[in-house]
């Protein structure tokens, strides 16, 4: 018996193009930024942070406190075109999670940062 | 009661991710691209489709949000409000599916509050003839744009589905116009304040000037779903859909010369 759980096992349409998932050096850097945010590394952060988008990344870096978190989690991910917005969690012991979000792009084989947003304290990403 | 509730109040999942628009052409323009996807990018069908998905939630929500604002309305007015958010629904569910068969899902392209900065009006006259004659007037466009991509195509799936919904949308416009003319019976200057309300809409979805009829889009070379073929370089206006759901000859007229004057692309 096919398995109904698998769409190739089931009649109807099948899909006609295959998904396109997010490359895993978009999460190497993601990972890159939640180490440098939790350790304090301003410098590094922006570093990898195209001109445009210093304050942002800097303002975002300036609202994490340093030494009470330990990990990060990515929260979602989402693309326009080839620049990937991630949505992300640090946490900490006895502390607020810190919620933010950044839309990468890659140059020549690195992903930069190209806006940061801090989202602690507002209900979602369309919040002005 | 508070009306007209801001668009972060609407509940997302929390893996999705939520941008104003302006940050989105921003995105866009930063990768060299136009905010329209036009002439068709790859992954066209992706984004656009996912785009119309996300404008069936919030059609949904505002249809719903309309039935609740408005406890006073006539009852008539409720039960089309109410049967609106049962279609949005079902087209949500639909393009869902939609999404799927093309390889994308809902969530792969961040999600803009463009189309919930157009119900916010206090009076349901201006808020049907906003959401119903503005919005889902746009919706007859492109969605007919879609039926004829997907017959280029020769995709029967997408093109059976997207003319389904059509047959929904037209009648959602024909409740915008009916309820317009009803709940401002009497008072010229309320349905002066409604239609205004409405041009807004439409200018603001007027991309760029260019709202040809089916007849007259130019017509380049474009490349989708690993099909290449000729089609259309801009979202020509479906006179005939619009004729249909009751839009007037001078109506569509107007609107062709509100597409000049367009401020958001």
């Amino acid at each position: 018996m096919s398995e109904l759980g698998v769409r190739a096992g089931v009649m109807g349409p099948q899909p006609i193009a295959s998904r396109r998932l997010p490359p895993d050096s978009l999460f190497e850097a993601a990972r890159r930024i939640f180490t440098l945010l939790i350790g304090g590394g301003k410098t590094e952060l922006l570093a990898m942070t195209e001109p445009q988008a210093h304050d942002q990344a800097a303002a975002v870096a300036d609202s994490v406190k340093p030494g009470v978190y330990n990990s990060g989690t990515i929260i979602g991910t989402a693309r326009s075109a080839n620049h990937y917005f991630i949505k992300a969690r640090l946490t900490g012991e006895n502390v607020e999670p810190f919620k933010f979000q950044v839309r990468l792009g890659e140059n020549e084989g690195r992903w930069t940062i190209r806006e940061a947003l801090n989202l602690t304290g507002v209900r979602s990403g369309w919040s002005k | 009661m508070q009306r007209m509730i801001p668009v972060d109040k609407l509940a997302r999942p929390e893996d999705h991710i939520l941008i104003p628009s302006q940050r989105l052409r921003a995105a866009r323009a930063e990768q060299g691209l136009s905010f329209q996807a036009m002439p068709y990018e790859e992954d066209f069908l992706k984004a656009r489709l996912h785009g119309i998905c996300a404008g069936e939630f919030q059609a949904m929500e505002a249809a719903g949000r309309t039935l609740y604002d408005f406890p006073d309305a006539p009852w008539e007015f409720q039960l089309d409000m109410a049967r609106q958010v049962w279609d949005e629904s079902r087209h949500a569910e639909i393009y869902l599916k939609l999404l799927e068969y093309v390889g994308s899902w809902y969530g792969e392209f961040p999600e803009g509050e463009v189309l919930w900065s157009c119900t916010q009006a206090e009076d349901p006259a201006a808020r049907v003839a906003g959401i119903n004659r503005g919005l889902e007037g746009l919706a007859c466009d492109v969605f007919e744009q879609l039926i004829r991509l997907a017959q280029k195509m020769g995709d029967t799936v997408i093109e059976r589905s997207v003319d389904y919904v059509l047959a929904d949308e037209i009648t959602h416009v024909r409740m915008g116009s009916k309820w317009m003319r009803k709940l401002t019976e009497g008072d010229p200057e309320r349905l002066r304040k409604a239609q205004e309300f409405q041009d807004s809409i439409d200018i603001l979805f007027s991309f760029g000037g260019g709202r040809p009829s089916v007849e007259q889009v130019p017509q380049v070379k474009q490349r989708v779903a690993g099909k290449e073929f000729e089609f259309d370089a801009r979202t020509p206006l479906a006179r005939e859909s619009r004729l249909l759901a009751g839009f007037t000859e001078e109506e569509l007229d107007r609107l062709t010369k509100a597409a000049t004057r367009s401020t958001a692309y």
